[in-house]
């Protein structure tokens, strides 16, 4: 019962959550940074050791090694990327949430571009989901922070500061 | 669309950072308004006038180009 309760009391707490225009609070940025961030090593990790021990057939059957370590490190880039770009900024308000629509839109056009033409040009189905799973959050996290710095630069030119 | 905020704000005698504490935005909103970089919605304008107290006309007007 207790258990019953505890999940019902979750299920709220994120419903008020979402209710919030869907944006997880400010500091999950930083989290969303640091897991971007660890994962870059581990990633440099597997590309040196690698593995694919050469002789050895590679074994790429479901929760095989390989598809493990894809899966987690993958996935701690995926979350990174998504908590950094769908946090809220420190004051929300109503030019912030256009920027990020105009930002989301940039995003997947420019997302849908490139799947287009790459896959005219190559039929390297692994990483064009790969390209897939990146471009639209990394171009969304830097146009829409590009925005945001330019509204600053403008700020301190010609905001006055009496 | 034109407005008028930095000389209501100059007859007021406050800052872009009070208006915008007034009104709950950032500066950088504030600061888009006044260069006619972002056009407020009709909440905040409204918002703005009460702050002002002036008709929401007196503060943002149209151009030819509107």
């Amino acid at each position: 019962m207790t258990f019953v309760k505890f999940v019902l009391h979750l299920v709220n707490q994120t419903l008020q959550i979402m209710k919030t225009r869907f944006l997880f609070p400010y500091w999950c940025r930083y989290l969303g940074y640091a897991l971007v961030l660890a994962h870059i090593p581990v990633m440099l990790l597997r590309k040196m050791i690698g593995f694919d021990i050469p002789g050895n057939r590679i074994d790429n059957g479901l929760l095989s090694p390989h598809h493990l370590f894809f899966m987690t490190t993958t996935l701690l880039m995926a979350v990174g990327l998504f908590l950094a770009a769908f946090s809220k900024e420190k004051i929300e308000d109503e030019q912030i949430s256009q920027l990020r629509l105009d930002s989301l839109q940039w995003a997947i056009y420019v997302n849908y571009i490139l799947l287009i033409v790459s896959l005219i040009l190559t039929s390297d189905t692994e990483h064009i989901l790969f390209l897939n799973l990146l471009i639209p959050l990394v171009f969304f996290i830097i146009r829409f922070q590009w925005k945001i710095f330019q509204n600053n630069r403008l700020l301190k030119r010609d905001g006055d500061l009496r | 669309m034109k407005n008028t905020i930095r000389v209501e704000r100059a007859i007021k005698n406050i800052t872009q950072a009070e208006l915008a504490e007034l009104i709950g935005v950032s500066r950088q909103t504030i600061n888009t308004i006044e260069s006619n970089r972002y056009v407020p919605s009709t909440v905040l304008a409204l918002k703005m006038a009460r702050v002002f107290n002036k008709p929401v006309e007196e503060i943002f007007m149209l151009e030819e180009a509107d």
